[in-house]
């Protein structure tokens, strides 16, 4: 194995362990990401209740939203304002990976919390996912995974300049809840929004793999979509981390 | 002095700093018309340490130290001059230069992962920095045995005590073998024993590796038994390089005699009472002989000492007088 992936597998492996001893967290961290979804498909199969792609699309929200948390907003921001970031910039390796690394490894532990309930969900309600969309619906997985972490990450480095970076994570939350797709398919949204939200990034979060294996939408433009949101919340993460480091290295922790 | 670790010049550091008036009115201003003012961290600030020499960097709270500390390690930019750790200038964070320095905090001395153990994290330490396996294994073992940390290491971190943190925490920074080493108040909270085992081991550290050290501290003790040579910053200026013992002559001319008096005895004028028929005076040192020869003269002396004024008290006296000179 190369450097850097064994660097990054160290660092998830070291975050897991640390995260096994925060196991009420954890769960207290995955019913926040699994109560939306849930409440979207009761209501939703309530309004559409002979519509198996509506249950089939919250449960595959379900699986996303589980898989694609990120916080580094009580991760990576604690460091900035604790100043423990210096120990992260001594050290001889990328500083992302320490942040990379403790993402995956809360994604692993929330997702293992959230099997069950994936589940008990799937056995209880009709759900079917052809097996193409569902091969389809993987890259938009994974991109949904960095694109949520590129964009938590990016709110969270704003902790260099202010110290108020929960109050604007819990807005984007709520954004995310709204336009991603788990308040309401955003298909069903009333327009303007309906045409617009398909072109913000907070659907590439969530709603776009979900409609993708569910074969709701077709993968290339969301796909494409995605890809412009990952550039650019790509370059905005390199631009935040070099203004923001050198605010820290001018005024200190 | 042998070829130069670490070459400072004409440093300097100016923080700015929001300011505003108190009060609410003042609070809404500030929101479109924010105010700042210049701080002078450090001044001029110029030294150079060879490789394999100890320093200790002195000063009192708010002198500019841990500031030049956190520029020397690469933790902050310096607003002006310059400053070359190992050739290189630090707050680039070369990975190859990384792997040469370490900074150890007696406040935070053992970062990372509180749920592993001291071993797993020994381990993580010598993958991060690329130590080959076989290293890893030796300086492990040395390590271990002069630390003395057999018993801790298939223990947590976060059950540690403060000082099986610190000798973890030495052992976390000197397993990859640093030429370069920054301490920060490495004994801050350590008991005594705890505190003169960290210098113990620190002294042979250096002594065994050639390791350049850099200490700061406000235990006299600490500079006094590892750094034959200090570094005096007071407000932001440097204003002593030299030896210690040079420094406090300086300031240490007096002696403090103590005496124990007989019950009906009159104590001494100017002397300083410290309870149970014990008196002190300071005296000037070359005029110790004809004090010591009067009060034996004139009073009922049931015991008598002459001491050097207490390191702390000389360095207290240190700090009054230089900051006076650098303000």
């Amino acid at each position: 194995m190369t450097r850097l992936p064994r660097l990054l597998w160290l660092n998830v492996e070291r975050q897991f362990l640390t995260w096994s001893g925060a196991w009420w967290f954890v769960f207290a961290l995955a019913a926040g990401q699994l109560v939306p979804p849930l409440v979207g498909l009761a209501v939703w199969h309530a309004v559409l209740p002979d519509s198996s792609r509506v249950t089939s699309y919250y449960l595959a929200v379900l699986f996303v939203a589980a898989t694609t948390a990120s916080y580094e907003n009580h991760t990576f921001a604690q460091r900035i304002y604790k100043g423990t970031i210096a120990d992260d910039l001594l050290r001889p390796q990328p500083a992302v990976l320490g942040p990379l690394g403790e993402n995956l490894a809360i994604r692993a532990w929330i997702g293992l919390t959230a099997v069950p309930v994936v589940v008990l969900v799937a056995a209880t309600t009709t759900v079917s996912f052809p097996p193409g969309a569902l091969a389809a619906a993987l890259p938009a997985w994974l991109g949904a995974g960095l694109l949520r972490f590129l964009f938590t990450w990016c709110l969270a480095l704003t902790a260099f300049w202010t110290e108020r970076v929960h109050a604007i994570t819990a807005f984007a939350t709520t954004v995310l809840y709204l336009l991603g797709g788990t308040a309401v398919p955003v298909d069903l949204l009333p327009r303007p929004w309906a045409e617009l939200a398909p072109y913000l990034p907070f659907y590439a979060m969530l709603g776009l793999p979900a409609d993708i294996a569910t074969a709701g939408a077709g993968p290339v433009r969301g796909l494409l979509v995605q890809a412009g949101w990952l550039l650019a919340t790509g370059a905005l993460a390199v631009v935040l981390w070099r203004r923001g480091l050198r605010r820290h290295t001018a005024v200190g922790g | 002095m042998t070829s130069p670790g670490i070459d400072v010049r004409d440093l300097s550091m100016v923080y700015r700093v929001p300011v505003r008036e108190a009060g609410v009115r003042a609070a809404i201003r500030s929101l479109w018309q924010r105010r700042t003012r210049e701080v002078t961290a450090l001044d001029g600030i110029g030294f150079q340490v060879g490789a394999g020499e100890a320093v200790g960097l002195i000063g009192p709270n708010g002198a500019g130290k841990t500031s030049l500390m956190k520029i020397m390690a690469g933790i902050l930019r310096p607003t002006g001059g310059s400053v070359r750790v190992l050739g290189r200038e630090p707050f680039d964070r070369h990975p190859d230069h990384l792997r040469r320095i370490a900074l150890v905090r007696g406040s935070q001395p053992l970062g990372g992962a509180p749920e592993l153990t001291v071993m797993d994290s020994l381990q993580y330490q010598g993958l991060v920095y690329d130590v080959a396996a076989g290293q890893l294994r030796r300086n492990l073992a040395e390590l271990v045995d002069l630390l003395d940390l057999g018993g801790l290491l298939e223990r947590q971190v976060r059950a540690l005590s403060l000082g099986e943190r610190m000798r973890a925490g030495l052992a976390m920074a000197l397993v990859y073998r640093p030429a370069v080493l920054f301490l920060d108040e490495p004994t801050i909270g350590l008991d005594v024993s705890a505190a003169v085992q960290t210098r113990r081991f620190l002294r042979r550290y250096v002594a065994q590796t050639g390791a350049t050290m850099i200490l700061t501290s406000h235990y006299m003790a600490d500079v006094a038994e590892l750094c034959p040579r200090v570094v005096l910053i007071n407000h932001g200026a440097q204003v002593y390089d030299g030896s210690l013992p040079e420094l406090t002559a300086h300031v240490g001319r007096d002696r403090l005699v103590e005496v124990v008096l007989a019950d009906d005895a009159e104590p001494p004028a100017g002397a300083h009472a410290l309870g149970d028929g014990r008196y002190q005076l300071s005296v000037a040192r070359d005029q110790v002989p004809d004090t010591v020869g009067r009060l034996l003269a004139d009073t009922r002396v049931l015991d008598l000492g002459i001491k050097e004024a207490p390191l702390d008290v000389l360095m207290d006296e240190i700090y009054r007088r230089t900051g006076t000179r650098a303000r």
